[in-house]
């Protein structure tokens, strides 16, 4: 991968064994906390080994998740998990009794993940989180998503330390239709989501059309690759209208939607991205984040489930990152 | 599947004797290019097209003097010389699937939609109907993906399909079975209502019954 190792790189993973407490049933739910602990596992000894401190996150506040989802929400959810429901409106969204605290905290670490950015480390900073949030509407929850992690923490950034534009880019294989919805009509928030073609690929949104109204418009720009598309094409969509798109944008931070479900083996797709891919894409998101807007960026985990190729995911694209650092 | 799910309700009308040059400006304002003629009751006497408007226009390459009188001619002319009065409608209870027939055998693209007592209560155009069949077959339904699967032409393979799906507890909103036409292979198409897609294929593999997988590129 001709990755430097002459640089001593550090990163910084914000993750939390709290979130084991988010149980999603078993059986056949690919959303688990052994993901967690394959990542976590494979960053303590590969490449970033000797090189990674993990930090725990603060929970986000009534206040930071209120600015994507009305109060109806939170009281919905929270009373779902302590009345021990299984699932909140399809069976897709499994939760236990912990699931809010767990959630809560999920869309904390972005925003301990962006103030450690702001005291400016020179770190790479990767949210290994769980339940993950990109599906999740203001009121709806979808696709294993309960709140929306990218949208809180954009949202924090702009209004805690006055960065305006945002970019959240989400090469989850499935599109986040959740951040595309807070982009909307919003001027100041931009969404790029490179995923598999909403015909054959949960939510089936994302088609190219969608770009934005009012105030907003222009400011999506969904990429949607055929089914069997590989590097090819994952990193021909990241050299092509994206980086144009970045250019005129000119965010003052980068928040990366971290889904590693493109992977070849990830049967949750019918993308055949590789190792390499991702590592590709980390090297562009890292030189991007240096060019664009002095390294802010944050990267948080979206999906990914294949056991035994996640957390090697994970850490190429950290790697292809932190070449930048 | 009704043409009344989909239909305009309550179009724009005209009256026979509204002149040509009011019907032009009426079909300018809404940017539409059908204009229902109705009577006093509502019920339909003809339609009349943007076309047919055009056509009774002065041409722009005669002399100016004989521009203006056929424009004198729009604004004492009615509606009713120039419309056409054998009008193909359908009914608010008839189906899009109808429509879709006489759109595709007629070459036109609206139809008025009349009640029993043949008053005009609606407008079905081409637009109308894509809008039915989008949402007939679920597309663009957040939360939903489609998968296909390999038709072995076996005739009880549809309720073998769903009793599979059924008992792995797998929610879908649309099956549909698409036989073998010239090379094009048969089909199903079923739109799923899960993330995990993952489980739905192993459920689906595991049933005996062989998924299509569209690789497009590499």
């Amino acid at each position: 991968m001709g990755r430097s190792m002459e640089k001593q790189q550090e990163l910084v993973v914000i993750t939390d064994t709290f979130y084991q407490l988010h149980d999603t049933g078993g059986g056949e739910h690919p959303e688990a906390h052994a993901r967690l602990a394959e990542i976590s596992a494979v960053l303590s000894s590969g490449h970033f080994s000797g090189k990674i401190e993990f930090i725990k996150p603060r929970a986000a506040t009534r206040t930071e998740l209120m600015s994507f989802h009305p109060e109806e929400w939170l009281f919905r959810f929270e009373e779902a998990a302590l009345a021990g429901l299984t699932y909140i409106d399809h069976p897709d969204n499994q939760i236990s009794y912990e699931s809010y605290s767990v959630a809560l905290s999920a869309a904390g670490a972005g925003l301990t993940g962006i103030e450690l950015v702001e005291q400016k480390l020179e770190k790479v900073v990767f949210c290994a989180v769980r339940p993950p949030g990109h599906h999740a509407e203001p009121t709806r929850p979808y696709g294993f998503c309960f709140f929306n992690n990218c949208v809180i923490a954009a949202r924090y950034w702009q209004r805690a330390y006055g960065r305006s534009r945002i970019c959240i880019l989400d090469f989850d294989a499935h599109h986040g239709n959740g951040i595309q919805s807070a982009c909307e009509e919003d001027p100041d928030l931009l969404y790029i989501s490179i995923h598999e073609h909403p015909s054959f690929s949960y939510p089936g949104t994302g088609w190219e059309n969608e770009k934005g109204s009012g105030a907003g418009k222009g400011t999506i720009l969904n990429i949607p690759l055929p089914p069997g598309a590989g590097d090819n094409r994952f990193l021909q969509a990241m050299d092509g209208d994206l980086k144009q798109l970045l250019d005129r944008f000119k965010p003052d931070g980068i928040i990366v939607a971290a889904g590693f479900d493109g992977h070849r083996l990830d049967d949750m797709s019918g993308l055949r991205y590789s190792v390499n891919g991702y590592y590709e894409a980390g090297k562009r998101v890292g030189n991007w984040s240096r060019s664009f807007c002095s390294g802010r960026l944050v990267s948080i985990l979206e999906g990914g489930y294949h056991p035994g190729v996640l957390g090697k995911c994970v850490e190429a694209y950290l790697g292809g990152v932190a070449e930048f650092l | 599947m009704f043409i009344q799910d989909y239909m305009t309700e309550n179009p724009v009308t005209v009256a026979p004797d509204i002149m040509i040059i009011g019907a032009i400006e009426l079909l300018g304002e809404y940017d539409f290019r059908h204009l229902p003629v109705v009577d006093g009751d509502g019920v339909l006497l003809g339609i009349v097209t943007d076309r047919d408007l055009r056509s009774a226009c002065p041409s722009s390459i005669i002399r100016e003097e004989d521009i203006e009188q056929g424009m004198e001619l729009l604004r004492s002319t009615p509606v009713a010389t120039v419309m056409s009065s054998e009008v193909i409608v359908i009914s608010p209870d008839s189906t899009i699937d109808a429509a879709l027939l006489l759109f595709e055998s007629r070459g036109f693209g609206t139809l008025p939609v009349v009640d029993r007592q043949g008053r005009v209560v609606g407008i079905f155009s081409l637009k109308d109907m894509m809008v039915g069949y989008r949402r007939l077959f679920g597309l663009g339904e957040k939360g939903s993906a489609l998968v296909c699967i390999e038709d072995s032409g076996e005739k009880q393979m549809l309720s073998s399909l769903v009793k599979a799906l059924a008992e792995n507890k797998i929610l879908f909103t649309r099956l549909i079975r698409k036989e073998k036409d010239g090379p094009r292979p048969a089909m199903i198409y079923l739109r799923i209502n899960s993330m995990n897609l993952s489980f739905v294929r192993k459920v689906i593999d595991g049933a005996g019954f062989t998924l299509y997988n569209p690789v497009i590129d590499r």
